[in-house]
């Protein structure tokens, strides 16, 4: 395991300045977006009625609501431009892709933890509890989207569904919110929070002793200078050429897909329906207001 | 002479003192009945008083306005009301609500400013009712100076008065004397006729929604997001609702929609806000309400697409059948959001459980490391 690189480097790069801007990104969505949709799902419980009044009302969190979920969509687009770039232009391996690997490594780290196996497994650059975390965000992404889009356009996805998939697109974006919320908790703060505070998405580096623990197969490969060689100038703006514009237009495309999304319909009358109720005959409602009159 | 005379004066002066104290004594019954009005008094007006100068006479009054009234008083059908003789606290006189002679002959230019005088009387008695009248769409009318707007003696009657509801059916015939196209609409609805043609006893009258004397304006936001519990005080008593084989799940399931949630919200947090989303009666009607199966029906599935598109004016053939009409949703009904809550009732449990499992077994693993040290090596140093 230990490696016997001449200079040790004490400290290895996890995350670009980008990716560590998009999780903050993510991190002021997600948190605004479970506190403003949590409540709206438990809206009759006493602490949800709380939440609401204090984020002012129902119809101002609805707002905040759509705009933090806009904001995620378009961090959704970017995100996939950036993987699109570093697995067909940079040629990087895919490193968050689930491999069979992932599950023995699940099974070997579980043995490990009841104390029937004498060593951790060696996990590569992104270990099964980060795959884990990153499809199901994945997963919950695409969900929330798709339900979100049936809710915030009802008319027009009841053209093409069943009207029954509006309140099964509530309760699937409700419930899925409770997972993630929870999942969340469970998961990502006991795995980068309480169990050893994990900087990397702060400082973009984890020290070689963490690296040693989580990702000892990435360690590993790091210290025997394996690293990928660097791209030569010409083919990289080679296959730039091709990626500019196909990124161009399909992002492009995407954005205009989240405009139209959200604004693709005007789901209600803005006013409070009217009622034409005549509510006395027309002889009664005029007023008549007793004359001055001379006394008898 | 001299005693004499002086006996003489004592004697006038003791009279004149006897003279005085009657007049004292005679002054001193006299003084409340004067001191309501100015002008002298008979000094016991009582209803035989009155009767003597109001039976069988076939004399008008004829008010500045030029309209006339019979002077004449049907003692008997006065008897017979609630403030005849029957009533435990005794009868009613005439002065009680008229006033003393001389009657209000230049104090009411008009037939209706009379009646609406004699009206504002019925509190000297009545005064809870007569405090919430105050505060009713009626007085208010009548301050802005519609003379039209509804008095006690309006609803009540005047010297017929009987016990308010017999027949209950007499409330909504009461209130539609003036608001006649409503009662006519009413008549015809499903409360409305099961009050009409059945007696029913539990259907609303036009007071069980609106009120009775503190009749509020029913076209404000508050009214309107009040109106849900308001339908909710019959639609979901169960007891109440067994009997008609209604279903009282109708105010839950809208509630923990989003019509329902959101004019709950603003119910409890805002309601004098006006809001937009759907209460009871914009889907079921307000005095046209009909039974769900009635081919009238708002509500009825072939005329609920029409009646979305009161708010959803763009709303498809599919659109209505995105409200699940009240139903929870089961195998039966709706069966696709029944199934979806019940893919993430295992879903949640098994992803977050399987979590936890990694979870645990990981603490179990360091909090042994630091118990069991490992063969040759400090404990402490192998984990940070």
């Amino acid at each position: 395991m230990t490696s016997k690189a001449k200079n040790p480097a004490t400290s290895f790069s996890r995350f670009d300045l980008v990716q560590r801007v998009q999780h903050v990104i993510l991190i002021v969505a997600f948190t605004g977006l479970a506190l403003t949709g949590l409540p709206q799902k438990f809206a009759l419980e006493s602490w949800a009625q709380a939440m609401i009044a204090a984020m002012g009302g129902i119809e101002a969190i609805r707002v905040i609501h759509r705009v933090l979920a806009t904001v995620l969509m378009v961090e959704v687009v970017y995100h996939g431009g950036e993987i699109t770039y570093k697995l067909f232009v940079l040629r990087l391996r895919p490193t968050m892709l689930p491999v069979l690997r992932d599950l023995i490594d699940l099974v070997q780290k579980v043995l490990y933890n009841l104390r029937l196996r004498q060593s951790p497994p060696s996990m590569g650059r992104y270990n099964f509890e980060e795959k884990l975390e990153y499809w199901a965000l994945v997963w919950g992404m695409a969900i929330m989207i798709l339900t979100g889009f049936l809710m915030w356009n009802p008319i027009s996805s009841t053209r093409w569904l069943s009207g029954e998939f509006i309140p099964a697109a509530r309760i699937a974006h409700g419930s899925e919110a409770v997972l993630a919320a929870l999942a969340i908790i469970v998961w990502h703060m006991y795995s980068v929070h309480l169990r050893r505070f994990n900087p990397s998405m702060w400082t973009g580096k984890l020290s070689r002793h963490e690296m040693q623990e989580d990702h000892a197969l990435e360690l590993e490969s790091l210290e025997s200078g394996k690293a990928p060689a660097p791209i030569p100038p010409d083919v990289l703006r080679r296959r730039l050429r091709v990626f500019i514009p196909i990124a161009v237009i399909i992002s492009g495309l995407l954005l205009t897909g989240i405009v139209w999304f959200v604004t693709f319909e005007q789901t209600a009358i803005t006013t409070v329906p009217a009622y034409n109720i005549q509510v006395v005959p027309p002889e009664l409602e005029t007023i008549t207001t007793p004359q001055p009159t001379r006394q008898p | 002479m001299k005693l004499p005379k002086l006996k003489t004066g004592v004697a006038w002066a003791a009279v004149a003192l006897i003279a005085i104290g009657v007049l004292i004594a005679i002054g001193a019954q006299a003084q409340p009945a004067l001191a309501q009005t100015a002008t002298p008094q008979p000094p016991n007006q009582t209803n035989e008083t009155c009767l003597a100068c109001h039976t069988n006479r076939s004399e008008t009054f004829a008010f500045a306005s030029g309209e006339t009234k019979s002077i004449n008083v049907d003692n008997a059908a006065l008897d017979q009301s609630v403030h005849g003789s029957h009533n435990p606290n005794g009868s009613v006189a005439c002065a009680d609500c008229h006033g003393t002679a001389p009657h209000f002959q230049g104090k009411a230019p008009s037939l209706r400013a009379f009646v609406i005088n004699i009206s504002k009387r019925c509190a000297n008695c009545h005064s809870s009712e007569g405090s919430g009248q105050a505060d009713s769409v009626h007085s208010r009318a009548q301050a802005a100076g519609n003379l039209n707007a509804a008095t006690c003696v309006d609803c009540h009657g005047s010297h017929t008065i009987a016990k308010p509801g017999q027949p209950r059916a007499a409330i909504s015939e009461t209130c539609g004397q003036c608001h006649q196209q409503i009662f006519a609409v009413y008549k015809e609805s499903v409360h409305g006729a099961a009050l009409l043609e059945q007696s029913n006893p539990d259907v609303p009258t036009c007071i069980n929604c609106h009120g009775v004397h503190d009749i509020q304006n029913p076209t404000t936001a508050t009214f309107r997001l009040n109106s849900p519990q308001l339908c909710a005080s019959c639609h979901a008593d169960k007891a109440l609702m067994s009997k008609y084989g209604i279903s009282t799940e109708v105010f839950n399931t809208y509630v923990s929609d989003f019509h329902g949630s959101t004019t709950t919200l603003f119910e409890r947090q805002a309601p004098d806000q006006p809001v937009n989303k759907a209460v009871c009666y914009d889907c079921h009607g307000v005095h046209d309400i009909r039974a769900p199966d009635d081919p009238k029906s708002s509500v009825m599935k072939d005329n609920l697409l029409a009646t979305c598109r009161k708010c959803h004016p763009d709303a498809a053939a599919n659109f209505p059948t995105a409200w699940m009409s009240h139903y929870i949703p089961s195998p039966d009904k709706n069966s696709l959001v029944y199934y979806v809550d019940q893919f993430y009732q295992v879903f949640i449990p098994g992803v977050l459980g399987f979590m936890l499992i990694i979870v645990f077994t990981d603490i179990f693993r360091r909090v042994s490391d630091r118990i069991i040290k490992p063969n040759g090596k400090a404990g402490k140093g192998a984990r940070p």
